[in-house]
């Protein structure tokens, strides 16, 4: 059961690539959001009251209704409802992201002694997501989108902890918490500064400061 | 004593915030800068009584960086109130109240970042860093500020978040152990699986090698630096890259320990040479004279690392080159700042005849770059010579040549720049604007420049006994 939510959250990464509107990528966080309250929920019985808790806001509060809500509404505000301009095209980017998944599925089936020490398929996928949201911050033209495919890598990474079959310190789940806590502020609030002041949401627009040309 | 460090800023900014003054905020940012010190001078004396909390400790292997941080910090908030005098006529009360209380949060999150015992602490207080600095980068506001803030935060998050998968493979490689205590690491080293031990270092080195400033990911690095207000500028450059240093360095002392370092020296080699050769080809092009001074905190990074991975003698130049580095590196920063409230602009091509113009800051702007390019009696020279000389005594000949071959092109390029503007023709133009700047440099704008340098170049002449048993132990020789 557990083993087929981390593979449906595999698979929200190709939806990600196959698609260029920002408002499915801000329900594809959604989704992930409450995949990743599942993956935990399966552990829940073992755990400490505090642990549950705190995995519970993290996962269904923080990442599948806060963030969300959040990027929505600079979604609204900035007007840019679709990343069309990637540096290449949908099929390839999907077929990319593919290619980088099956790796990642067939890291979770294929027996190797170093990773006796973690969840394989959880491992591989959490490996996938993380490099197809770099994959996919690499070639898109909007600066939310990226903000977004910022999101997905770190719900890779929270992943990865999870995988990691014996109890992580409280720290460690404190440090997930604070990337997104960068995530929705600092990149919301720059996100929302950088539409005001340049009146476009391109990444290209942010390419002024240069070594061979003069700036202030 | 170490939790007033880490308390005190944040009773400040409450006071702060409460008050909205702008001479308090300058005071109060002084205020902590000498308790800061004050504590360091403490430790620094008092060498037996190392302090310690729970969370925190401040131990051989981290007081010189806390030391780096105070001195710098002082130097910086000295600088400040004159420079907050000028800043005061451009912005509102809350603005620079704002700017304070960051200032403050900023150099916390360092403190705590140096000062923390454990790996995935240490790692939080330097994502706090970035949170504070990148409302600094982007205080002016303008359309480069913010491109410069954006791609800082961006590169930085990722560097940050590619460590913390770095940290969460350390915990694989820890078998069953479950710590990230720094002593508790290097203690059971031994035991550690080396494939995920090495993995989990390739992680680390290049997530914080980000936030350090190490090629390939230093893309951040001149563009914030040169954007920031000059204090802050100083402060990222001479205190914050050691910080992230800080952290490698221990996770390399874990490798070392583990027996399995083979891989991160040439890891470290590698971004270390390749730092240099991007100094090295961008600063001969380049035509803002911040960005040259973020180019060479690169260089200085790339350093860094090179006498890390060497070992042996290297270690103890490693150590020099970072008290040297972020001394004069300061100092340089603080300098372009009276310069750009001079000219009010960072193209070189428009700045000449800086000494008849301001006689003071000319000679700085001179000191400073002697001193970084490691002209004796800087102590730079001693660590580069000592590095140099590693290198020759482990025959590694054609990196020693490199090596050379590199800081030569990266002197030359620094001293076009610097004599272009020093010396020339005075622009008849702009000399009655420039007259009336004058007026902008404060005392206090001069004084934190020359002690540094005195200090920076005293320590290339005579190391004192104590400060060279601190550096000894820090090395752990």
């Amino acid at each position: 059961m557990v083993d087929g939510f981390i593979i449906l959250f595999g698979l929200t990464m190709l939806y990600l690539s196959a698609t260029s509107r920002l408002v499915a990528h801000i329900k594809t966080l959604i989704v992930q959001g409450v995949l990743l309250f599942l993956i935990c929920a399966a552990g829940f019985k073992q755990a400490p009251w505090y642990i549950v808790l705190f995995l519970t806001v993290e996962t269904l509060v923080v990442k599948a209704i806060l963030i969300p809500w959040f990027l929505n509404k600079v979604l609204k505000k900035t007007h840019s409802n679709r990343d069309t301009d990637a540096n290449i095209a949908h099929f390839y980017c999907l077929l990319i992201s593919s290619i980088i998944l099956f790796g990642g599925f067939l890291l979770g089936v294929v027996e190797i002694p170093s990773l006796s020490l973690i969840n394989p398929i959880c491992f591989g996928m959490a490996l996938s997501a993380i490099i197809i949201s770099l994959w996919l911050i690499t070639i898109k033209h909007k600066i939310l989108s990226n903000v977004i495919e910022f999101i997905t890598m770190e719900n890779g990474i929270f992943l990865l902890s999870l995988s990691v079959a014996k109890e992580m310190p409280m720290l460690v789940n404190i440090g997930v918490l604070l990337d997104v806590f960068i995530a929705i502020y600092i990149l919301g609030l720059f996100v929302s500064e950088i539409n005001s002041e340049l009146g476009d949401m391109e990444v290209a627009h942010l390419s002024d400061l240069k070594d061979f040309e003069n700036n202030d | 004593m170490i939790n007033l460090v880490l308390i005190l800023p944040l009773v400040l900014c409450l006071v702060m915030f409460i008050f909205r003054k702008k001479r308090l905020n300058s005071f109060l940012v002084f205020l902590y800068a000498v308790v800061h010190s004050l504590l360091g001078v403490f430790y620094f004396t008092n060498l037996q009584y190392l302090g310690q909390n729970q969370y925190f400790s401040l131990n051989s292997s981290n007081i010189v960086f806390y030391l780096v941080l105070s001195v710098v910090y002082l130097g910086v908030s000295i600088y400040n109130i004159g420079y907050s005098r000028n800043m005061d006529k451009l912005f509102n009360e809350k603005k620079m109240t704002r700017y304070a209380i960051m200032i403050l949060i900023f150099v916390l999150s360092m403190t705590g970042g140096i000062l923390a015992d454990n790996l995935g602490l240490a790692w939080i207080f330097i994502e706090g860093t970035t949170l504070a600095s990148a409302y600094l980068i982007y205080f002016n506001k303008t359309k480069h500020s913010i491109e410069a803030a954006w791609k800082y935060v961006f590169i930085c998050s990722i560097g940050i978040a590619l460590a913390f998968v770095g940290i969460i493979l350390l915990t694989v490689a820890e078998g069953s152990l479950n710590s990230l205590n720094y002593s508790d690491l290097l203690a059971n080293a031994k035991n550690f699986n080396h494939f995920w031990l090495n993995v989990s270092f390739v992680f680390i080195l290049f997530g914080l090698g980000a936030k350090m400033g190490l090629a390939p990911v230093h893309f951040w690095l001149p563009d914030a630096h040169s954007q920031a207000p000059s204090p802050i500028s100083a402060l990222l450059s001479a205190t914050l890259l050691n910080c992230a240093f800080l952290v490698i360095l221990n996770v390399y002392k874990v490798m070392i320990a583990a027996n399995c370092f083979a891989y991160a020296r040439i890891m470290m080699l590698i971004m270390g040479f390749l730092s240099l050769f991007v100094t090295a080809v961008f600063l001969y092009h380049t035509t803002n004279y911040k960005r040259m001074l973020a180019y060479s905190s690169i260089e200085n990074m790339g350093i860094l690392a090179i006498t890390a991975a060497l070992g042996g003698v290297a270690y103890y130049a490693m150590v020099l080159h970072l008290i040297g580095h972020s001394l004069i590196k300061a100092s340089y920063f603080l300098t372009s700042g009276n310069i750009l409230e001079l000219f009010e602009t960072k193209k070189i091509k428009s700045i000449n005849a800086l000494s008849s113009l301001d006689n003071k800051t000319a000679w700085l702007w001179i000191a400073s770059f002697l001193g970084i390019c490691a002209f004796p009696p800087s102590v730079i020279f001693i660590s580069e010579f000592l590095a140099v000389k590693t290198l020759i005594i482990q025959k590694h000949y054609i990196l020693c040549a490199l090596f050379l071959f590199l800081l030569t092109v990266i002197l030359f390029a620094m001293a076009k720049v610097v004599i272009k503007m020093v010396f020339g023709e005075r622009n008849a133009q702009k000399h009655t604007q420039i007259q009336e700047n004058i007026s902008k440099i404060y005392p206090s704008m001069y004084i934190p420049q020359t002690i540094l340098l005195v200090i920076a170049f005293t320590l290339g002449i005579y190391i004192p006994k104590y400060l060279d048993f601190i550096i000894r132990n820090t090395i752990g020789a």
